[in-house]
């Protein structure tokens, strides 16, 4: 099943140090191509750490590993932010200019067994056009 | 001793064995850093049109003409280039009459225009050390943005009036949403806020500063905080960009409990800028128009606003010229979508999304590096540095004039 969350983007160290190496290293994919959900929300959805979850919304769609909180946050998940988590956000702004990396609506729910993580080679196909 | 240019932070005591073509030793770096040094020798970019290698005269050559040939074009990034580069980049973009915009567009603009406006108090990060018992991460997560923030400046040292640093004298805090790494340093001053929650938790502090009952958040927290505010001596905010998103650029509130906090004791805002020289980009543009960024010099008139920030000028410009920046990676889909649809000139040092999707890329020395020239620091302090590495590839400023001459 599906569950509608908010996401919220921030930054991780390790995946920065794997992206000013390169961003086509399978270090860098594997920092950044993940969600963060609180256990009950994993639980929601039927999955597992580790496990290939679907991200989508009227922006994009993405497969990322799944990642357990260790913090307590029900209906909240983070990402870290890449090429992946900028696939969901909307150029849409507030009147200030400002864009939503603070509150991506979302659903999230298991990948199909064949479905692979998002390369960033794909990626780069879809801004491309 | 070498510069780390890897964050605004600038440290100036890294030691760092690069003799063999390789970083071989390495001290004082930290794991962002040490990844900025390991960059110096992977993923580097070549001269190329069309996605062909050429000599660099044709890359020049071919920028040049591009950009004279644009109407409307943008000149973007920034955060990433010596002052001495961004001095060019902006006589370019008014050469050109065209817009130009930085990296941390709507990330940290709005926070550094208040401060640079003098209507929030700042302070340098040496004064923080020697003198802070108090320091408020608001929004951000040094541990993972600035990691040697804690240990170089706001929690670790021993300062002038704070020997005891740490241990009896400071105490760190953290305001956000979800128990961060810099969280779990001070788990029992989080003060957990809801998405979005910042103003209202700001409104919370201004009411138990004057004895009333805040209306959110746990009461006998906020009572607490309040009480360690006002014992406060010397107290430094460093808002991060979950701050500065939360604010929507309304920073009249954030003011508001300054100029409060400042009736009491001493309390000061402290930037956390993202990139190594965001803050000098945002003085000289501020210098020369009167804002820090998301400015346009069509017609020889300065405009300034939403309309002329990346977002917006993605859409409307037709084309970009992109220096030590990768928007594609790092911009909502729909803004990157807009990019790669433009003829793009990318000015960058290593590979990126960016680089691989314009049409004339230009290899650039790593500032600090391999080029010298001047930064600021994120509080405001300016740095010179001389290169460690000699590369032979020039620097974003002689690539910069270069088109500018060209053209």
């Amino acid at each position: 099943m599906a569950l509608e969350l908010s996401i919220i983007i921030i930054r991780d160290i390790f995946q920065d140090e794997a992206g000013k190496k390169s961003r086509y290293s399978e270090e860098y994919k594997s920092q950044s191509a993940l969600i963060i959900l609180d256990k009950q929300d994993l639980a929601g959805i039927g999955a597992k750490e580790g496990e290939k979850l679907l991200v989508k919304n009227d922006v994009g769609s993405i497969v990322v590993s799944a990642r357990l909180s260790e913090d307590t946050h029900p209906g909240l998940a983070f990402m870290r932010s890449s090429p992946w988590s900028n696939q969901l956000v909307s150029d849409a702004t507030c009147e200030a200019g400002i864009p939503g990396y603070k509150g991506i609506k979302a659903a999230v729910q298991p990948a199909e067994a064949s479905a692979a993580v998002t390369d960033i080679s794909e990626i780069l196909s879809r801004i491309k056009g | 001793m070498a510069i780390c240019t890897g964050c605004s932070l600038l440290c100036q005591d890294i030691e760092a064995d690069v003799s063999d073509g390789r970083l071989s030793k390495a001290k004082n770096l930290c794991r962002k850093g040490h990844g900025h040094f390991q960059a110096s020798f992977s993923e580097r970019t070549f001269p190329m049109i069309g996605g062909k290698q050429v000599d660099l005269n044709q890359a020049i050559a071919r920028a040049a003409e591009i950009l004279r040939s644009a109407k409307s074009p943008l000149l973007f990034g920034w955060s990433n280039s010596t002052l001495e580069a961004q001095r060019v980049g902006i006589s370019l973009a008014e050469k050109l009459g065209a817009t130009i915009d930085d990296t941390s567009t709507f990330c940290q603009d709005s926070l550094m225009e208040s401060i640079l406006s003098g209507n929030l108090p700042s302070s340098t990060l040496d004064d923080v050390r020697n003198y802070a018992d108090t320091s408020i991460f608001w929004g951000a997560d040094p541990s993972n943005s600035h990691p040697r923030h804690l240990s170089r400046f706001s929690y670790y040292p021993r300062g002038e009036k704070r020997q005891k640093s740490y241990e009896e004298e400071r105490t760190c805090l953290v305001v956000d949403v979800r128990m961060s790494a810099t969280a779990a340093l001070c788990k029992e001053n989080l003060y957990r806020v809801s998405p979005g929650g910042d103003a209202e938790f700001i409104e919370a502090i201004i009411s138990v500063l004057e004895g009333k009952i805040p209306r959110v958040g746990d009461k006998k927290k906020m009572i607490e905080l309040g009480t360690l505010l006002k014992k406060t001596e010397w107290g430094a905010i460093f808002p991060g960009p979950g701050l500065v998103y939360s604010l929507q650029g309304n920073m009249e509130i954030l003011e508001r409990l300054l100029a409060r906090l400042n009736e009491i004791t001493v309390f000061k805002v402290v930037p956390m800028v993202g990139h190594f020289n965001t803050r000098g980009f945002y003085e000289l543009l501020r210098e020369k128009t009167g804002h820090v960024n998301r400015v346009s010099f069509k017609g020889g008139e300065i405009a300034h606003g939403p309309e002329q920030s990346v977002m917006a000028a993605a859409k409307s410009c037709d084309a970009a010229l992109i220096v030590g920046s990768d928007p594609l990676s790092s911009l909502p889909f729909g803004t990157a979508q807009a990019l790669a649809r433009l003829p793009l000139i990318a000015i960058d040092p290593h590979r990126s999304l960016t680089t691989d999707a314009a049409e004339v890329v230009i290899p650039s020395a790593i500032s600090g590096l391999e080029a010298g020239g001047t930064a600021v620091r994120t509080d405001g302090v300016k740095i010179e540095f001389e290169p460690i590495i000699e590369a032979g590839i020039p620097a974003d400023e002689q690539i910069l004039k270069r088109i500018m001459e060209a053209i």
